[in-house]
C-alpha cells in the first residue's frame, strides 16, 4: 500500500544510496512481463522508458539479496507497506486467506548480484486487517498521483472485492535486456 | 436498604431516565462535555491508524493547553475536509458490512465540528480514492457548497457532492490527472494536476452538468522535476513546490489555469548541498505576513522526496527571498494557524509529535513539542 513506514530503515538505506538524478542512462528493462495491472486498465505510463526512473548505474547501491524480510532487500527500492514475507506470505506470494491485488504500482530496482535493473510490481495482499509487521517505506522512483502507476500513497487493493490492505509483495515482472 | 445500595439504585434510575442532574453528597452523574468555543489554535489531526486502518480517526486537540478535546471516527482509508467556516467536518470513507469484507459502502460522513456528533451521511460511488489522507484528495468549494472527492479504481474521476442538498450531483472523469483544487471564486469549478505537467479545469453548473473542460499548457516537466500535489493557498492562489525546489503559483479561479513564472527555493550553495523539499503536507502559508514555510532536507536524491525535514525554511512570497531557516523538528507536515498570532505547527510523522513555533515575529521562536497525540498522524488542519 503506500503508506508511511519505518523511516529508521530508510535512513540507514539512504546513506548507501547513490545520487540517482545525476544518471541519465535509461533503464535496461526491455520487457514488462506479467504486470498485474488488471485487464480492464492499462497504466498510461510505465517507468522502464523513463530516465527519471533509472538507477544510477555507478556504484554504491549496497542493497542486499539474501534477506527478503528486511527493508534493504533489493526488490524493495520503491516498497511501501508491511512486507508479506513477514506476514505468512513470501516476497511474491500472499499470506493464507488473503488475495493478491488486481492492480499495482511499479518500481525499477537494481539487483546487486548481477548489477541489472528489474521492473518490480508491488502487489498488495488484500482482505484482512493490516499485518502490522515489517513496515518498509522506500520511494525510489515514486511519483505523485498524476503518475498513478508509480504512486504508492494509495491503496492498491482498491480494485479487489475487499479493498482492505494487509501487506505488500514485490514481484519481478520485467527482466533486464538480454534476459527476456 | 443501606446507603450505598440506595445510591446505586438511584444512579441506575437516573441513568435509565437519561438524567444528568448533579447529585448531592459529592456523587457524580454522567453527561457529555461541551467543548469551549474554538480558538485559532484548535488542531485537527488526521490519523489513518495504519496498524488497523479500518478504524481511522481524526483527533481534535487544543494547541494552547495540549488538552485532548475529542475524536471523530473516520472509517477505512478516509480523506477529510473541514468546512470553510469550520462548522462541519466531512469524511469521505469506506465501510464494509463485515468490517473487512462484505458489501462496500462509500459515504461522506458529516460531523458537527463543535459537538463532534455525527450529523448524517451522503452515500457516494464506491470509488473514493483510498489514498493517504491529504488536502488534495478531498476539498470543499470555496463557499462550502460542494465537496470534491478524488476517486481511483484506478481510473481516476472526481465525485461532486452538493453539501446543501446532501446528494451527489456528478462524477467527472479526470483520466491521467490527480487531486481536487477548487476554484477560489466559482463554486462549481475545480482543477486537477495531470501526468503531462498540465492542469485540467472543469466547470459544472448547479445540476452537475459539465460546462467546460480546459487543459492548460504544461507548466512543469513531470519527468525532470515532478510537482508535489499537496498545496497551500496565498491571496486566492495555489502554491505548489516541486521535488527540486521550484515554487509554482497557480491562479485557478478561471476556466483555464494560469501560472506565475516559477521561482526557486534554492541558491547556488543550497543546490550544491542538494537541499530539497520533502514530506507529505510539506508546505504551509501565512496569508497576512506573506510567508511560505517548507520542510527541507539536504543530500537529497532520487527517493528522498518524503524524507522528514532537517530544516524548515521560510520565504517571503512577494519577494521570493528566504527570510529564515529553523530546525526541522523531523517534520513531514506543516500548518500555520490563522489570525494575528500565527503559530507554525510542525508534524513529526514518525514520532507522532507536533512542535509549535511562534512565527509572529521576524524570527521563528520555538515554543514547545507536544506529547504524541495519534498513532500515525499524517495530516494537520487548524481552526
Amino acid at each position: 500500500m503506500g503508506l508511511i513506514g519505518n523511516w529508521l530503515d530508510r535512513w540507514s538505506e539512504r546513506s548507501t544510496r547513490n545520487v540517482a538524478q545525476r544518471s541519465s542512462r535509461r533503464s535496461a528493462l526491455n520487457r514488462i512481463g506479467k504486470l498485474m495491472v488488471g485487464s480492464a486498465f492499462v497504466l498510461p505510463v510505465l517507468p522502464f522508458d523513463r530516465t527519471s526512473q533509472a538507477h544510477a548505474a555507478e556504484a554504491r547501491k549496497r542493497k542486499q539479496a539474501t534477506d527478503d524480510t528486511a527493508c534493504d532487500y533489493w526488490r524493495y527500492c520503491a516498497q511501501d507497506g508491511y512486507l508479506c514475507s513477514c506476514c505468512g506470505g513470501t516476497v511474491s506470494t500472499c499470506p493464507p486467506g488473503t488475495e493478491p491485488s488486481k492492480v499495482a504500482w511499479v518500481g525499477t530496482c537494481r539487483n546487486p548480484v548481477d548489477g541489472k535493473d528489474y521492473l518490480i510490481s508491488y502487489n498488495d495482499c488484500c482482505g484482512k486487517t493490516s499485518c502490522g509487521r515489517c513496515m518498509c517505506n522506500t520511494s525510489h522512483g515514486e511519483r505523485p498521483g498524476y503518475r498513478l502507476g508509480l504512486h504508492n500513497d494509495v491503496n492498491w487493493c482498491m480494485a479487489n472485492d475487499s479493498s482492505v490492505f494487509h501487506c505488500t509483495t514485490a514481484l519481478i515482472v520485467g527482466l533486464p535486456e538480454g534476459n527476456a | 436498604m443501606n446507603s450505598i445500595a440506595w445510591a446505586r439504585r438511584s444512579l441506575l434510575a437516573l441513568a435509565c431516565m437519561g438524567a444528568t442532574v448533579a447529585l448531592a453528597d459529592g456523587l457524580d452523574s454522567t453527561g457529555v462535555v461541551e467543548m469551549a468555543p474554538p480558538t485559532p489554535q484548535r488542531l485537527y489531526v488526521v490519523d489513518p491508524a495504519f496498524p488497523h486502518m479500518i478504524d481511522g480517526r481524526m483527533h481534535i486537540v487544543d494547541g494552547d493547553t495540549e488538552r485532548y478535546l475529542g475524536v471523530i471516527s473516520t472509517g477505512y482509508s478516509a480523506s477529510v475536509a473541514l468546512a470553510p467556516d469550520r462548522k462541519e467536518i466531512y469524511v469521505a470513507t469506506t465501510y464494509y458490512a463485515r468490517l473487512n469484507h462484505g458489501e462496500r459502502t462509500d459515504v461522506v460522513d458529516i460531523h458537527d465540528a463543535q459537538t463532534l456528533s455525527w450529523k448524517g451521511e451522503i452515500v457516494i460511488p464506491t470509488r473514493h480514492a483510498q489514498a493517504m489522507a491529504a488536502r488534495n484528495v478531498t476539498q470543499t468549494s470555496f463557499d462550502g457548497h460542494y465537496l470534491f472527492v478524488q476517486n481511483a479504481t484506478p481510473a481516476t474521476s472526481v465525485t461532486v457532492v452538493d453539501l446543501k442538498a446532501r446528494k451527489v450531483i456528478a462524477e467527472v472523469q479526470t483520466p491521467g490527472c490527480w487531486s481536487v483544487y477548487p476554484s477560489p471564486s466559482v463554486a462549481g469549478r475545480f482543477s486537477a494536476m495531470c501526468g503531462n505537467g498540465s492542469m485540467l479545469t472543469v466547470t459544472l453548473d448547479a445540476a452537475g452538468q459539465v460546462l467546460s473542460r480546459r487543459q492548460s499548457a504544461p507548466f512543469f516537466d513531470p519527468d525532470k522535476d515532478p510537482v508535489f500535489t499537496n498545496f497551500d493557498r496565498y491571496q486566492g492562489r495555489y502554491v505548489f513546490v516541486s521535488y527540486h525546489g521550484q515554487v509554482h503559483v497557480a491562479d485557478l479561479s478561471g476556466e483555464e489555469a494560469k501560472f506565475d513564472a516559477p521561482w526557486s527555493l534554492l541558491n547556488a550553495a543550497d543546490r550544491k548541498q542538494h537541499w530539497r523539499p520533502g514530506g507529505y503536507q510539506l508546505l504551509a502559508t501565512h496569508e497576512p505576513s506573506g510567508r511560505l514555510f517548507v520542510t527541507m532536507h539536504d543530500k537529497g536524491e532520487e527517493g528522498t522526496h518524503k524524507d522528514p525535514a532537517k530544516e524548515i525554511w521560510a520565504f517571503d512570497l512577494n519577494t521570493h527571498q528566504r527570510v529564515s531557516r529553523s530546525p526541522g523538528y523531523g517534520a513531514g507536515g506543516l500548518a500555520v494557524s490563522r489570525g494575528d498570532k500565527p503559530r507554525l505547527y510542525a508534524l513529526n510523522v514518525e514520532e507522532a509529535k507536533i512542535t509549535q513555533v511562534d512565527v509572529s515575529g521576524a524570527k521563528p521562536r520555538f515554543l514547545r513539542t507536544m506529547q504524541p497525540i495519534a498513532e500515525t498522524p499524517i495530516q494537520l488542519e487548524l481552526q
